[in-house]
């Protein structure tokens, strides 16, 4: 089971870092909203506003004319658009030494990006996954569209 | 056990995702820097992968994995990714603040920065603060852990007194060990005697 692997570092790690403030695994916050935007956490579903916290595992969707815009802490900026859903599916990032991995996952809707500290440590750290392909980000700014 | 939670979770959502779903196609476009630095997307995986490293170049991956490159214009991308493209938050900013020798007074000259630092915060909705403390070799590295930390520290109290919300400043000291100067142990650098704030 590789998730195994995977994820409990990045629950530690997470928890590490930021023992010092409030103990939840932020990993981001959102900057800005617009139309319906909702924000699904343990199986709970509750509407997004600029200012929430977001925390690994999240999945934020977005309606008919919802849009958001999200920043993570290595900097790494995500906006989608209508009709998006977009999970926050793994995330490890250590402020000292600028060092994490990365995974978002797009399910449906549109996404842009413009990677952060991550994908500029380390080239392979930043993934995001589609269902039918993942993406390798080596630092930079682009956009993610699912055709259905 | 909230991890453990978390973990099956995430094995469900992997397994639910890897049996079904896959009825769209991917589309990928490349955009410019905001910078200018060298960039590139790596689509796919070993046997069907495609590298996007020029601006406004695209790939479709559809749903037996196929992969299909292209180039488009920057008014089809702009048009295509409008509303995500608007809700991009605004680009993190980085300040360097200096210090005066084994103190927590920023210097003279970095008073602007300080103000200017103030600036940007107040003007940023829902912001967030990053503040990374160094001195430079003068000293033992134990003491220099703790004079980094309270330099990020008296940063961290100055954005608070200003109103951010304590929640999102976060202070760090990273001691002697990133010299923005290198220099062998014990010699005085005015330059590594800093904060760098990023501003989110």
């Amino acid at each position: 089971m590789r998730f195994f692997s995977q994820i409990v570092p990045a629950a530690i790690f997470a928890a590490l870092a930021f023992s010092a403030d409030s103990g939840a695994l932020e990993i981001g916050q959102i900057k800005n909203t617009s139309g319906q935007v909702f924000l699904l956490r343990n199986n709970q579903q509750q509407p997004a506003k600029p200012g929430d916290i977001v925390e690994e595992a999240d999945t934020i969707i977005t309606g008919a004319n919802g849009s958001f815009g999200v920043t993570l802490i290595d900097s790494t900026r995500i906006s989608a658009g209508p009709n998006s859903r977009i999970e926050l599916k793994q995330f490890r990032f250590n402020p000292a030494t600028q060092e994490g991995e990365s995974l978002t996952q797009l399910h449906s809707g549109t996404l842009a990006i413009v990677s952060g500290q991550i994908a500029k440590r380390s080239p392979d750290a930043m993934k995001v996954q589609t269902p039918t392909t993942i993406l390798g980000v080596r630092g930079t700014r682009f956009a993610v569209k699912l055709e259905e | 056990m909230i991890a453990l939670r978390r973990l099956v979770l995430h094995a469900l959502a992997a397994s639910l995702f890897v049996s079904g779903c896959a009825t769209a196609n991917t589309f990928v476009v490349l955009l410019p820097e905001e910078g200018g630095a060298a960039s590139a997307v790596i689509v796919g995986n070993d046997s069907q992968r495609a590298v996007l490293d020029k601006p406004y170049s695209t790939a479709t991956v559809d749903t037996r994995g196929g992969v299909e490159t292209k180039t488009i214009t920057a008014e089809e991308a702009n048009r295509m990714f409008a509303d995500a493209l608007a809700a991009q938050p605004p680009q993190p900013i980085s300040f360097t603040l200096y210090f005066e020798t084994n103190s927590l007074e920023v210097t003279p000259s970095s008073r602007p920065a300080l103000e200017a630092l103030f600036a940007e915060v107040a003007k940023r909705q829902a912001v967030e603060v990053q503040v990374t403390g160094h001195t430079d070799r003068v000293g033992s590295e134990a003491d220099n852990d703790r004079l980094s930390l309270q330099r990020a520290e008296a940063v961290r109290t100055m954005l608070i007194q200003r109103g951010i919300n304590s929640n999102f400043v976060r202070a760090v000291g990273r001691g002697e060990r990133e010299p923005l100067i290198p220099t062998p142990d014990e010699q005085a650098e005015p330059r590594n005697r800093r904060v760098e704030v990023i501003v989110r």
